[in-house]
């Protein structure tokens, strides 16, 4: 018998046919979809709007499986997604859409979780989607990540192996994150350097924004394609923009009012952050615009500087306290002395050579006795 | 490789070798000067060298740029007098008090200070642009500037106008995504930082050396430096 659609289901559980019209609207609003490309071309076959196509995928296609990987993580992004402040979308993905796999929220353990994978893995072989959660290590062939005494290389090239798309979620997966920051022990890579054989799109972020994550996904079940990213393989839809530009502090910034201190009467009021050492400039994500906990807040609204999650290499990046325009790496007193040394010497040995040099031009012109004389 | 990527190599090690280059180069520079040989000064103590120094510092830099008619220069060319002084007055407000640069400043120092407000400091880049822009165009008008203007010449201004360029650019997020133009205002810092020990723009230190011994070797003879 064959899956039922997801939208059998639905109305199975109760979901009035208005209700479930109005969640079609909505879905395709949270995914970011619009009269792209293959909207248009969706659209224009269904000869309806953004919502009707989302309703439209949601009544004839099956379940979408899901198998989530936690490799080197801290389980944050999947904390975020359990607590993902738009209940809709995070119903659809944890309920309808349905993650069979998934170490932290999943009932199963052990031998018959891992059991529960290989199954899902070969009945839906090619249509899965594989989540991956913290990043990949190979140092030692993968020795210092092990899951039910396989290494987590093993795991991973195993499942992206049938998958149908790879969606690298949170920094450590997209960019290799806090366990790749320097001097990065275990050799942990991005999960993009490992899979390059299948379709990859990053969520980075610390923790991944949950919305996004679930858009993504809720995407592909849409249009069975990943949406179009920038150049580091980030979906535009939402890393489009920089944290500042749609900073609610930005009218600060650009008035030059800058909160001088945490907590303090300025940063109360709003002032800019950047003092404090905030990355928002530099850094692509939706937090200004979607927000946290149903669009309550985000960092930097609550005071706290952008620390630039999304971007890679972010622990490396300078201080997260440090004005974002202060260097990188500070020469050292010893860097110091030695340019000094060489400066000195350098100039003191030219300096002699040339004395050196005009001593002996002034002997040789006294040698030599002028012409006129000579005859 | 991507801009990120570029603009942390900027940031980073190539700033921090430039940084050494440039002291590097400042104390060669300075060491070169020094073995130029001193003449014994063999004059009479008539007045004091602290005091020539201070007079020389108060009169070149604090009191005769702002009364122009006093220096015969402003006459003869009004448009290098008020452009250049307008120049270095902005490039002084820019670099020290405004923000960013502050920071760099007690990032290196670990001393920070009170800044401007970035309207007064947009404001001044905006007319170091300007001038910068003239000073360009009159040294091509002008005959005799002309004549003596050679490529070091040309190319301290354009190693001096980019890094303001981009910096302005980068301000306003003209043209191009912030981390395009911060890399570009880097990559231009980094130029500057290692072509000023080997150029005449090493002035902006050598100057008050002129000044001091000048000052000094006036004071001691009790004449106005």
């Amino acid at each position: 018998m064959p899956d039922k659609t997801i939208y059998q289901q639905l109305r199975e559980d109760g979901l009035s046919r208005r209700d479930f019209v109005k969640f079609c609207g909505l879905l395709s609003g949270m995914i970011g979809l619009e009269f792209s490309a293959a909207g248009k071309a969706l659209g224009a076959a269904a000869g309806r709007a953004p919502a009707d196509v989302v309703a439209q995928a949601l009544k004839t296609k099956p379940r979408l499986p899901v198998i989530w990987l936690e490799l080197q993580d801290c389980a944050g992004c999947t904390e975020a997604i359990s607590r993902s402040t738009s209940p809709s979308l995070s119903n659809l993905v944890l309920n309808r859409i349905a993650i069979d796999y998934q170490e932290t929220l999943m009932a199963a353990a052990g031998a018959q979780a891992e059991e529960a994978k290989r199954a899902t893995m070969a009945k839906y072989r090619g249509q899965y989607v594989l989540v991956v959660e913290g990043s990949p290590t190979v140092f030692q062939g993968g020795a210092f990540c092990t899951i039910g005494g396989r290494s987590n290389l093993e795991i991973l090239k195993e499942a992206a192996e049938g998958a149908a798309a790879v969606i690298a979620t949170g920094n450590c997966a997209a960019f290799g994150g806090l366990p790749r920051a320097h001097p990065n022990p275990t050799g942990a890579h991005a999960v993009m350097d490992i899979i390059t054989d299948k379709p990859v799109i990053n969520i980075p972020g610390c923790p991944a924004i949950p919305d996004v994550t679930t858009g993504v996904i809720v995407h592909f079940l849409v249009l069975g394609t990943l949406p179009k990213t920038d150049g580091l393989k980030r979906p535009l839809a939402f890393y489009g923009h920089t944290i500042h530009d749609h900073c609610l502090r930005r009218p600060f910034h650009e008035a030059g009012r800058f909160a001088a201190d945490f907590g303090g009467r300025s940063a109360r009021e709003g002032w800019c952050l950047y003092k404090l050492g905030c990355k928002g400039p530099t850094t692509y994500n939706a937090c200004s615009s979607l927000k946290w906990e149903r669009g309550l807040s985000f960092p930097v609204q609550s005071g706290h500087p952008c620390l630039g999650c999304s971007e890679p290499k972010f622990w490396d990046g300078g201080g997260f306290y440090q004005g974002q325009s202060a260097p990188l790496n500070r020469p050292g007193k010893v860097d110091v002395g030695l340019a000094v040394g060489a400066g000195a010497i350098l100039g003191g040995a030219l300096a002699v050579a040339n004395r050196a040099g005009k001593k002996r031009g002034v002997a040789k012109s006294e040698a030599v006795p002028p012409k006129g004389k000579a005859e | 490789m991507g801009w990120p990527e570029i603009l942390r190599f900027f940031r980073g090690p190539f700033l921090k070798a430039a940084l050494l280059i440039f002291i590097g180069g400042m104390t060669y520079r300075l060491i070169r000067v020094l073995l130029l040989g001193w003449r014994r000064d063999r004059a009479k103590s008539a007045g004091s060298k602290v005091g020539g120094t201070l007079k020389a510092y108060l009169k070149s830099l604090l009191i005769l740029p702002f009364i122009p008619w006093v220096k015969r220069t402003f006459p003869r060319n009004a448009l290098t007098y008020i452009a250049g002084g307008l120049f270095h007055l902005s490039l002084f407000v820019v670099l020290i008090f405004g923000v960013p640069h502050m920071l760099v400043w007690k990032s290196l120092t670990k001393v920070g200070w009170p800044t401007l407000p970035t309207p007064v400091v947009d404001w001044a880049a905006a007319v170091g642009i300007a001038a910068m822009v003239m000073l360009f165009i009159n040294r091509f008008v002008q005959p005799v500037l002309r004549l003596i203007s050679g490529w070091p010449a040309r190319l301290n201004w354009i190693f001096v106008f980019l890094p303001m360029v981009t910096g302005y650019m980068m301000t306003h997020h003209m043209f191009f995504r912030y981390e395009v133009l911060f890399s570009l205002h880097m990559i231009a810092v980094d130029v500057l930082l290692i072509w000023i020990p080997f150029s005449r723009i090493s002035h902006f230190l050598f100057y008050f050396f002129a000044k001091t011994i000048h000052g000094a070797q006036a004071g001691k003879r009790g004449v106005t430096p």
